[in-house]
């Protein structure tokens, strides 16, 4: 009982985290460009004034998809906080990532279309990493439940490095980060209008937003996972991972799906997974 | 809900997106508009961002010359865009047809295909008179949504009354140049 | 008991009794599957012994078969046939006689959830055959019905089907295997159309081979191991402590028969061949049950081989299987097509399961089995309601179906979304295969690499065929409904309602059949199951708790959701952003192209053939599979 009473507290804050982690990212982003940058509460702002916005939609699914997406991202955050199963998390999460796309389609606008497809492959290039990391996590405690890893003495970054830097690495794509930001980026780089969210608009926006940030905290959940036996370890791990995250971001342009596939994907995300498997599997 | 409502009003004033439309101009006002969202000017301090979709945009930036071909397009815009929003007008051209008023194909203005809320005259305006222009936009929203006074529009001096004033201010440094008129961006 | 039903139709009498037929048939299968595990002896059938009744009937058949090879002027098919048939001979009649008699039927957990499966899933396609062949029929202008001879030979199927998997003796086994192979080819060529006819011999032939391979996995089972009765095999098995290369190859030879059966690479090719035949074909035969019997086979086998290099091998063939369909899925726009590349994935997945052998990936193998059958019906049975109104079977053309075929769509959106989303069980098979998988001992990773790509593409394809069936300009879409046949909307409905409830209730048929089943196989022959906690593979004992948790959870928030997009008013319609120039023409949205005409709207999916499509990289997964093969066969001889 305490632990659902924990993970709905938790889930509740979530939001608020990730605003404000997002505030951070913009701020840090405009200092990295000689720039002051918004408030750090921008993000809620943003959030509010959407919220606010008269609805308008093209396509009724598109109002269902966007409520899914919310719906799974916070499920996916609960099952996270209750440590339930990793791959659990791991496809409930797809639910919502495959929502997002299903309402982009479903619009008859090319910008939509051709975000939603670009969406699909930043998909494929990400779940198979995450897919591996966990495998990863179940090799080192036994188990996929995530309460498992509170179990073990040692940090899982000692075991999994690699792992951590394919994690890392579907963590930038997640985040929408240069170079992969394809399917659709923050700070205004259009290149199909803004890609698979070109159609939402006002609340519904807002909605798919509140889940990115759930995503977000999601996902650094599981980047703090790796240094579970202290708390500034966590700290130092998540905050690091940010702030690498926003560099790249900055000092990088955005490539095609090719060479994100082919190249980054599968050669460098997969190989290093790979690799660390390997090695614990001998270990 | 009042106070939700509330946050809400608030928030729109802190987070205007922008959406720039150029309707045909020499792109120097467009080029002005550009160059707020540098480090220099930096908007994103007051929560603008340049969303390039009227879908998610709360302001309208428009700039060029408005004629019988593109007024269309700039009408749909802005009936893409979701209310509550606001429309700046930007530029000589955009104001009254600037240079090629009255011509075959011109319309004097974006005034008389949207409602526009502010207009930012200049030929081109300097980024500090569009951001300015901006901000007072987020004043007549603050208005339309009753948590302010309608701003007063300024104007440049002289146009009141219709006669340009060729003198300098008492209270003003002295011009290098006198005889041009000042652009006053209120 | 075998339910073996000889009907032959005629005409009008044929609606009543198809329904009643099913009804009886899934009844039965339900009552027999509460019943539980049970084994029945056979002794005589009308005064002759039980045996050598099905040893001629064996025969017989291979004969038919041989007919078939010859009239068709196949050189590969009678040869192999008659390859069959002296095999069979020479094991009727040569080698050292049987042992005890042998009992007919036993039939555990498994057996009787196939059982159930086959009678449900495949009666309710059934229903659905006879809406759908009378439009299919109407379409193709027959003056002289032919679906007598359509229905008989589905319900022969059927029973053939059922005594399969309710079977002891390998060698009944194969006379019902080998009836499979002849309802498939007579099926596939129903329609009698050159490509058909082709596709069909194609099958056959394939299926010939697989044939084949299982009278050689006969013979050598019943000279090594003196008994062809699957548990005495299994137990003999289990009981030896080294396996060495001689005793493990028939079950290489079982491997390739089921290898064929269920279309795997490189045989892949008769099963996408298959997709010409009538839609009730391809949902009965080709997804749901017939190419199930091949995992069937190999799940039954799997104690006899575990544990060894062998079984490794089998897990990677799978695995490999798995990623290169799905990879060729994504290439497809041909909706039929992209439902049997996926077909075989699965299988594939199946298969690796069974090759990793450990109790959690044998629970894993038999719900991907259940829980595949119902979705792939309901899916092939969709896609057949769909081309057979708006003629075609591209994915493209499916655009926007909800505007013309409300409730097909949704159907179809919620089978897409059984497929591949939690809760739904065919997921909760994909999980518990991973965990499996994760688990074991032996080259784990990888096939777990091909796992987890393979799992990325697959969501590719699914997700973005549901989002064309939505796909619409207009708020809410209030189409005209059309008038689909009765059968076919009932059969389409309640396999959809069932996959959902199935799915709910996966925990409780998980705990009631899967899991016995497993369990008493290991119990029976003395296996460690190894971390494997009945209820417990799926975290912690209160694993399943979690499904019905989300399950609910999930459903809420799809009824919200729902109820919400329900409330968006008319006024909130918007058009597309097509940059400042979206027009509309007859209902029709676009943009405002050069010269000011209209331009529709033009939107299509990412198939990427040049990268996935199927001339690349048929060759190259064919020269890869093979060599597993090779390895296989090859380094057991």
């Amino acid at each position: 009982m305490l632990t659902i009473f924990s993970a709905i507290g938790g889930l509740i804050l979530a939001p608020l985290a990730g605003g404000l982690l997002t505030g951070l990212d913009r701020r840090i982003t405009a200092r990295l460009q000689s720039r002051i940058g918004p408030p750090l509460l921008q993000p809620f702002y943003d959030i509010l004034k959407l919220l606010g916005k008269e609805p308008l939609t093209t396509n009724a699914w598109l109002v269902f998809s966007a409520y899914i997406t919310l719906i799974s991202s916070a499920l996916a955050l609960l099952i996270f906080f209750m440590g339930g199963d990793l791959l659990l998390l791991f496809f409930v999460l797809t639910v919502g990532a495959v929502f997002q796309v299903v309402g982009a389609v479903c619009v008859p606008s090319p910008y939509s279309n051709v975000g939603a497809q670009r969406e699909l492959l930043l998909m494929l290039a990400y779940e198979p990493i995450l897919i591996l990391v966990f495998v990863g996590f179940a090799m080192c405690t036994g188990s996929f439940s995530i309460a498992a890893v509170f179990h073990l003495e040692q940090p899982l970054l000692l075991k999994m490095p690699l792992l951590f830097l394919a994690l890392g690495y579907a963590l930038t794509i997640k985040l929408r980060k240069s170079p992969f930001d394809i399917a659709a980026s923050h700070h205004g780089h259009q290149e199909l209008v803004r890609g698979v969210q070109t159609e939402y608009s006002g609340p519904y926006l807002a909605l798919i937003e509140v889940a990115h940030w759930l995503d977000l905290i999601l996902i650094l959940g599981l980047c703090a996972m790796f240094w579970h036996t202290s708390f500034v370890g966590m700290a130092v791990l998540v905050g690091a991972s940010l702030f690498t995250e926003i560099l790249i971001d900055n000092i990088t342009a955005r490539l095609t799906w090719q060479w994100m596939v082919q190249k980054k994907s599968l050669l460098l995300g997969m190989g290093l997974a790979l690799v660390n498997l390997l090695w614990l599997y001998v270990a | 809900m009042g106070f939700v409502d509330n946050m809400i009003k608030r928030s729109r004033l802190k987070s205007p997106w922008i959406v720039h439309f150029d309707c045909g101009s020499c792109n120097g006002c467009d080029i002005e508009v550009l160059a707020c969202l540098t480090p220099m000017y930096d908007v994103e301090r007051f929560g603008v961002v340049n969303a390039g979709n009227p879908k998610h945009a709360d302001v309208l930036l428009v700039t060029g010359t408005v004629n019988h071909r593109n007024r269309h397009v700039l009408k749909q815009i802005y009936e893409q865009m979701p209310s509550p929003k606001a429309v700046v007008s930007i530029g000589a051209c955009n104001l009254s047809g600037g240079v090629f008023k009255d011509t075959y194909n011109v319309l004097n203005g974006a005034h008389t295909i949207i409602p526009v809320d502010v207009y930012v005259p200049g030929c081109p305006p300097k980024p500090e008179a569009i951001i300015d222009g901006v901000v007072q936009a987020l004043g007549v929203l603050k208005a339309k949504m009753g948590l302010g006074p309608q701003p007063a529009p300024t104007y440049m001096p002289g146009d009141a009354d219709g006669t340009p004033d060729m003198t300098p201010n008492a209270d003003s440094a002295p011009e290098q140049n006198p005889g041009t008129p000042q652009q006053n961006a209120g | 008991m075998a339910i073996v039903l000889y009907f032959t139709q005629s005409g009008g009498t044929r609606k009543l009794l198809v329904p009643a037929a099913v009804t009886v048939m899934a009844v039965a299968a339900v009552i027999m599957g509460a019943n539980g595990a049970f084994r029945l002896e056979v002794g005589t059938i009308l005064g002759l012994s039980a045996d050598s009744v099905f040893s001629v009937l064996d025969l017989l058949l291979l004969v038919y078969i041989l007919g078939i090879g010859w009239k068709l002027g196949s050189r590969l098919i009678m040869g192999m046939t008659l390859l069959q048939l002296i095999g069979l001979l020479y094991l009727k009649f040569v080698l050292p006689g049987h042992d005890a008699p042998i009992t007919a039927f036993v039939a555990d957990g498994l057996s009787l959830i196939m059982v159930i499966i086959i009678s449900v899933v495949g009666g309710l396609i059934t229903i659905y055959g006879m809406g759908y062949m009378d439009l299919h029929e109407e379409h193709l202008h027959l003056r002289v019905s032919r679906q007598p001879r359509f229905f008989a030979i589905i319900f022969c199927f059927l029973g053939s089907m059922n005594g399969l998997v309710l079977c002891n003796n390998l060698s009944w086994m194969f006379l019902f295997w080998e009836i499979t192979t002849l309802c498939s080819f007579m099926l596939i060529g129903h329609d009698q159309t050159d490509e058909a006819k082709a596709n069909a011999q194609r099958a056959l032939w394939m299926n010939v081979l697989g044939g084949l391979a299982f009278v050689s996995a006969m013979l050598f089972v019943q000279k090594s191991l003196g008994t062809l009765s699957t548990e005495l095999v299994l137990q003999k098995m289990t009981s030896l402590d080294v396996k060495n290369t001689a005793i493990l190859l028939p079950f290489a030879f079982f491997c390739l028969a089921a290898f064929t059966k269920s279309a795997q690479v490189p045989f892949e090719s008769w099963l996408c061949g298959a997709m010409v035949a009538p839609t009730p074909v391809s949902a009965l035969l080709h997804s749901a049950t017939m190419v199930k019997a091949g995992t069937y086979l190999l799940l039954r086998m799997a104690p006899a081989f575990a544990g060894t290099t062998m079984s490794t091998i089998v897990a990677l063939f799978g695995a490999f299987t798995f990623v290169a369909t799905c990879i060729l899925a994504v290439s497809q726009s041909n909706a039929k097509k992209v439902l049997a590349y996926s077909t075989i994935a699965n299988l594939g997945l199946i298969i690796a399961c069974v090759g990793i052998n450990t109790a959690a990936s044998m629970m894993a193998a038999t719900t991907i089995i259940i829980y595949h059958s119902v979705s792939k019906g309901l899916l092939f049975m969709c896609v057949g309601a769909i081309e057979q109104r708006i003629g075609s079977r591209d994915i493209e053309d499916m655009r926007g179906l909800y505007g013309k075929m409300p409730r097909t769509a949704i159907i179809t959106v919620i089978g897409i979304f059984t497929m591949m989303l939690p809760p739904f069980g065919m997921l909760i098979g994909k999980w518990m295969a991973i965990e499996a998988i994760a688990r074991a001992t032996q080259a784990m990773t990888p096939i777990v690499f091909f796992v987890a790509l393979g799992s990325a593409f697959t969501v590719l394809f699914w997700a973005r065929w549901a989002g064309v069936l939505i796909s619409s300009s207009k708020l809410h879409e209030r189409p005209a409904h059309g008038h689909p046949k009765t059968s076919v909307m009932f059969a389409l409905r309640s396999l959809c309602g069932l996959a959902v409830v199935f799915s709910f209730i996966s925990p409780m048929v998980l705990k009631t059949f899967v899991e016995p089943s497993v369990a008493a196989v290991y119990a029976r022959f003395n296996m460690h199951t190894e971390g494997f906690i009945p209820g417990a593979s799926l975290t912690g004992a209160e694993g399943y708790v979690w499904i019905y948790f989300l399950f609910i959870l999930l459903g809420l928030g799809v009824w919200f959701a729902w109820r919400e997009a329900r409330k968006v008013p008319d006024s909130s319609h918007a058009q597309p952003y097509f940059s400042g120039l979206t027009a509309e023409r007859n209902g029709e949205v676009g943009f405002k192209g050069p010269m000011n005409v209209f331009e529709p709207v033009r939107v299509a999916n990412f198939y990427l053939c040049q990268y996935f499509g199927e001339s690349t990289i048929t060759r190259a997964i064919d020269i890869i599979s093979t060599a597993f093969l090779v390895v296989l066969v090859g380094g057991l001889l």
